[in-house]
């Protein structure tokens, strides 16, 4: 006779992570208040986005401007945050590092993760006054917290087959490293970084915000000043534009990726 | 009679309780193919790891008389490459026991990059040099596993089952290729294999394994009068 398993053994850790997700969110719900008062949400909502068409073009010039130093800003600080992110993730990867160096450097990710980069940018504006290179310092800080992470998993995760392999060969544990490991873990590093890449053109377009460069500045200046939200929507389209040429053709680089490594395509 | 690169003395094998094989004792000479045969599960892998230093054997011993330790290579039967590195990059790791960090942090010496394009054409893969080994075949791939253990210039080479994956016309192109580098090198080759056509062809000796008996193993010499 068949025997069912009992109700219970269906739970893994998944179920229960989401059972108790789930009644997070459904008690937290009372505690989710309004103002209590009679407001006309739709009208309310109608009236304030009236105002941001038709978007004003005649900024267009003056806020490509800011988005080409938005755009630089972010590659910039994504090439930096790369460089630092590789050093430090070696001695955070398990597999690589000793453990006195594991746990301090992981502390150190752990407390600039802990940092948002609004505060980033509010710290290098302190430092370094309001221009560009705030925002450059902010993003990169912001971005070796985790682009440092990323690349420490993947390094744990990568095949390390051929670097053994190549140690059994003579090849010193650095050289194993970089033509035995590194090969392995570059195509998802490269994914990581073109990912990162896109999150900072988002975030340099906010940091502006607390006078970091960019965009932002922009955007600040038109919500505070009256009757500029059709300003205002235009530098959104504008970020919306690049922000969405950079998910395609982030997306179109990383399908080759993953196509290649998988041996989809053999010219 | 010349020295012995390697010998293993009384050997016993052993994994996970099961006993694979007994009292071997087998010297390896320069100059000589040694083929070991048997079906799977019977031993050889775990025979060549042990001949390579990789594991440990739970009776006897295995003696290593090569003056250094890295004339000594093997060609994996999972081959063991970087999957997102290019062919000619993965046949270049050979070479690295023979050069510094800095000397190959950026590009490998000239000279070395000639060996390794040539092995390549010598197995038939130098259109195939650029490419990412991911996109090759598991034939393709072995070559390459080949070229690049070939390329560290072994005297004794132990190949775990080199041409498994190749029809039979280019699987001997390749054992003839293995058999004359090592030779060449007055080395020896120890290769597993499964098609006794192979073993007859290019063998000099022949362990074949039985995964019944651990001690059925039986050691036969194919060409006494060469060896003699």
């Amino acid at each position: 006779m068949k025997t069912e398993l009992p109700w219970h053994s269906r739970f893994d850790l998944l179920g229960i992570t989401f059972l108790l997700f789930l009644l997070g969110a459904i008690g937290a719900l009372p505690s989710i208040e309004g103002s209590g008062r009679d407001l006309d949400y739709w009208g309310n909502l109608s009236r304030f986005t009236s105002q941001f068409f038709p978007p004003d073009w005649s900024i267009l010039n003056r806020t490509l401007e800011g988005l080409l130093e938005t755009v630089q800003i972010a590659l910039v600080s994504t090439l930096l945050s790369i460089v630092i992110s590789i050093v430090l993730s070696i001695c955070a990867a398990r597999t690589i590092a000793p453990l006195w160096l594991l746990w301090p450097t992981r502390m150190i990710l752990n407390v600039i993760r802990t940092i948002p980069s609004l505060l980033w940018a509010l710290l290098a504006v302190v430092i370094v006054g309001s221009n560009p290179l705030a925002g450059v310092i902010a993003l990169t800080f912001y971005s070796v917290g985790y682009l440092a992470k990323f690349f420490s998993e993947t390094f744990e995760a990568a095949d390390t087959d051929a670097q053994q392999a190549l140690r059994s060969l003579g090849a010193s544990p650095l050289q194993a490293f970089q033509f035995g490991l590194w090969p392995n873990a570059r195509p998802i590093i490269w994914s990581h970084c073109l990912w990162m890449l896109e999150y900072n053109v988002r975030s340099a377009s906010i940091i502006g915000y607390v006078g970091a460069g960019g965009i932002g500045l922009h955007l600040k200046l038109y919500a505070e000043s009256a009757d500029s939200w059709n300003k205002f929507s235009l530098v959104l389209l504008c970020i919306l534009v690049i922000v969405t040429v950079l998910d395609f053709t982030g997306e179109k680089i990383r399908q080759s990726i993953r196509d290649k490594l998988e041996g989809k395509k053999s010219n | 009679m010349s020295t012995p690169l390697l010998t293993a003395q009384e050997l016993g094998l052993r994994i996970e309780n099961r006993t694979l094989l007994k009292g071997l004792t087998l010297s390896l000479n320069p100059g000589t193919f040694v083929a070991v045969t048997g079906p799977s599960g019977s031993g050889k892998t775990t025979l060549l790891r042990t001949l390579a230093g990789e594991l440990e054997p739970a009776e006897g011993k295995v003696v290593n008389h090569l003056d250094c330790p890295t004339r000594l290579a093997m060609i994996f039967q999972d081959l063991q490459l970087a999957d997102g590195a290019t062919a000619l990059t993965n046949v270049l790791g050979g070479s690295l026991g023979r050069h510094s960090f800095l000397s190959t942090l950026f590009r490998f010496p000239s000279d070395e990059r000639e060996k390794a394009l040539h092995l390549l054409a010598q197995f038939g893969l130098s259109g195939k040099s650029n490419q990412w080994t991911s996109t090759l075949s598991r034939g393709e791939r072995q070559r390459v596993a080949a070229c690049r253990t070939l390329l560290s210039q072994p005297q004794l080479l132990l190949a775990d089952e080199p041409v498994s994956s190749l029809d039979p016309s280019l699987a001997d192109e390749v054992l003839t290729h293995l058999s004359n580098s090592i030779s060449g090198k007055n080395g020896c080759l120890v290769c597993a294999l499964h098609n006794d056509e192979q073993v007859t062809k290019f063998a000099d000796l022949v362990l074949r394994l039985d995964p019944s008996d651990p001690n059925g193993w039986k050691l036969e010499d194919l060409k006494p009068k060469e060896v003699a």
